[in-house]
């Protein structure tokens, strides 16, 4: 009698161990495959590397035309600071944009082609299908991050001469914020079956996040305004207290003004790790709760 | 014979989000699927057939009524994920992958690995004839083939049940007549089935019991032999012309199928054959065959299901 048979005749209601974690991860996995095949995330991705492309490459190759007319191309550093400028925007943006989307969508899309009637009818646990779509967005995430990360890497350092060691810190902390970013998309998108709203608010978190010292600054004007003004400034401080500063995880102006193989801002780092996994553990229970007794 | 699906007073009412109408979409509903059967879950669209199946498989919860599977309550446990096959309604696979690869991935949501699952694969793909197409990408997959996975992926765990919706909706005759090859040898082998279908030819030639729903009601329910009665006798005539086809109306006989003097002369319940014999004779008309004739599972439909929406529009008036 073969192992599967001898499953399926034991009366144990438990699974193995190993299975527990074989499921989410075989789940992951496939997840990861279709998500790189997404035309929309392939899309962006292609994009910001020709970004990144474009104003690495374009510009050294304008200065050696350019050669002996200095002034008209700036003064190198300039020119420099605004690469580093554009570059770390284009991987920042684009690199949300692409969490937001795949985040939004892994999990409607198998409601909407009824994919997800065949995983959950096996013997997978809603929790297991969660952890194995949150990984997947994850990996995919992370491909996009290393892709476009390592392009400009690569660029930078041949430009500059030495490797930008502080851009890998850059593009850790960018990881972690796109984990908050992605977590409460995931678990708006266990709401729906469509991935238009959870996008939507998606873009609504990353900038408002990116926005909340603008809230408190709102919310502190507003204290002696009239009462619509108060309303205003409550809402905002409302804002600030429940949504994560995705402002704090950007290197991008140490990158900008500082040396390439600066050292990061060590002591931050951790904390913010953690505070990023905190968020994104809060995000992703809140879509367990809302996934657990959803009808599909 | 052992009980292998029950459920009793099962409800479904689906609650309408912003005050309007709540959905009885099921309705008290209580039925056996007996073990080595197929059963046949047949109602038009929208009669609450994919409820009832989504219910079985804890995709959506019931309002109120119980489901025993297995003999089992906890119906989403893993020993019995491990002997339920689904296949949904109209589900779609994911065409990037390859047709061996899709029923890898099922196949591993079992626990299943190694030399186990190559096995397995190897042997649902050939249960389903798609060994010349298992390494082609199912973006090439003809809407049947896409069917035909669809059926392995529900078999990979070589389940004992399979619940299948609406399994050969959609596809061409030749198709639907593999497919229906293919639960014939399914039931032949042992398994368990049951089929939800508003394509009632396809059922009746595979099924051994049916239920007839209806609005979440259940309207009838027993084996094919009990429900489809003979209920008529027909006559074969030949040579007849139109005064004689007049005259056999004028008397009770229905005819069918009347082309250039051949027809199909139905003697209706309680009149009896020979006098229905002697009309055709003195009509003109030549006896070609007499053979009792069986009501069609879409006669007993329309007679079931009409007869309802009737009732219901006359309610309603
Ligand atoms: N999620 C849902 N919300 C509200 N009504 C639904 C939902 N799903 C199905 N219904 C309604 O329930 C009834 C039964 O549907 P269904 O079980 O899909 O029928 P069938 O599979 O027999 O065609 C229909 O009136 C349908 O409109
Ligand atoms: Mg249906």
């Amino acid at each position: 009698m073969s192992a599967e048979n001898a499953a399926l005749n034991a009366p144990s209601k438990g699974i193995s161990p190993k299975q527990l974690f074989i499921g989410p991860w075989t789940i992951a996995v496939f997840t990861w495959r279709e998500s790189i095949r997404k035309k929309t995330m392939v899309g962006f991705l292609i994009l910001s590397l020709l970004v990144i492309f474009g104003a690495t490459v374009m510009t050294s190759m304008m200065q050696q035309d350019t050669v002996g007319s200095a002034a008209a191309a700036g003064p190198l550093e300039t020119q420099t600071k605004l690469i580093k400028d554009i570059c770390v925007s284009a991987i920042s943006i684009f690199g949300a944009l692409i969490t937001i989307f795949i985040s939004a969508s892994v999990v409607p899309s198998e409601i909407e082609n009824k994919v997800i009637y065949t995983v959950l009818s096996k013997p997978v646990r809603r929790l297991q299908y969660l952890i194995g779509k949150f990984v997947g967005v994850q990996l995919t995430v992370l491909l996009n991050l290393v892709l476009m990360g390592g392009l400009f890497f690569i660029a930078l350092w041949a430009r500059e001469g030495m490797p930008p060691t502080l851009l890998l810190w850059a593009m850790l902390l960018m990881f972690f914020e796109f984990l908050i970013l992605s977590a409460f998309t995931f678990a708006i998108s266990c709401t729906s079956s469509s991935s238009v709203l959870p996008t939507i608010a998606g873009l609504f978190i990353y900038i408002t996040g990116n926005l909340t010292e603008y809230l408190k600054d709102v919310s502190v004007r507003a204290e002696h305004g009239t009462s619509m003004e108060q309303l205003v400034g409550q809402l905002a401080q409302i804002l600030y207290n429940i949504l994560p500063n995705l402002q704090n995880f950007s290197l991008k102006n140490d990158i900008v003004q500082g040396m390439v193989n600066d050292p990061p801002p060590f002591e931050i780092i951790p904390n913010l790790i953690v505070y990023s996994l905190i968020f994104s553990a809060i995000g992703f229970c809140l879509s367990y709760v809302i996934f657990l007794r959803k009808e599909l | 014979m052992s009980t292998v699906i029950h459920t009793e007073n099962l409800t479904k009412t689906y609650e309408s989000a912003f005050g309007g109408q709540d959905v009885h979409a099921l309705k008290s509903m209580s039925f056996e699927v007996q073990s080595g059967e197929i059963f046949g879950y047949l109602g038009p669209n929208g009669s609450g057939k994919t409820t009832t199946i989504k219910m079985l498989l804890g995709l959506i919860f019931p309002t109120s009524g119980k489901i025993r599977i297995l003999g089992s309550e906890d119906i989403t446990s893993n020993h019995i994920r491990m002997n339920i096959g689904y296949l949904p309604e109209g589900a779609y696979y994911p065409d990037f992958l390859r047709g061996e690869e899709i029923l890898k991935y099922y196949g591993q949501l079992y626990g299943l690995s190694g030399a186990d699952l190559r096995n397995r694969i190897d042997a649902v793909i050939d249960l389903v004839g798609m060994s010349h197409a298992r390494k082609r990408l199912m973006r090439g997959y003809s809407k049947g083939m896409r069917q035909r996975i669809g059926l392995a992926q529900a078999l990979i765990s070589d389940p004992k049940i399979l619940i299948l919706d609406e399994p050969t909706t959609g596809l061409d005759p030749i198709a639907r007549k593999e497919i229906r090859d293919i639960l014939a040898r399914l039931r032949d082998e042992g398994k368990t089935l049951m089929i939800s279908s508003h394509e009632l030819m396809e059922v009746e030639l595979i099924s051994n019991r049916i239920s007839i729903i209806y609005e979440g009601d259940m309207k009838v329910h027993g084996t094919i032999d009990e429900l489809l009665v003979d209920r008529e006798v027909v006559v074969e005539v030949t040579d007849l012309d139109e005064p004689g086809a007049k005259q056999l109306e004028e008397r009770g006989l229905t005819l069918e199928d009347a082309i250039s003097g051949r027809a199909r002369v139905r003697v209706p319940e309680g009149m009896d054959v020979y006098n229905a014999i002697e009309i055709c004779r003195s009509a003109g008309a030549r006896i070609g065959s007499i053979a009792p004739r069986r009501e069609t599972l879409e006669e007993l439909f329309v007679r079931v299901v009409g007869g309802a929406s009737r009732a219901k529009a006359e309610k309603a008036a």
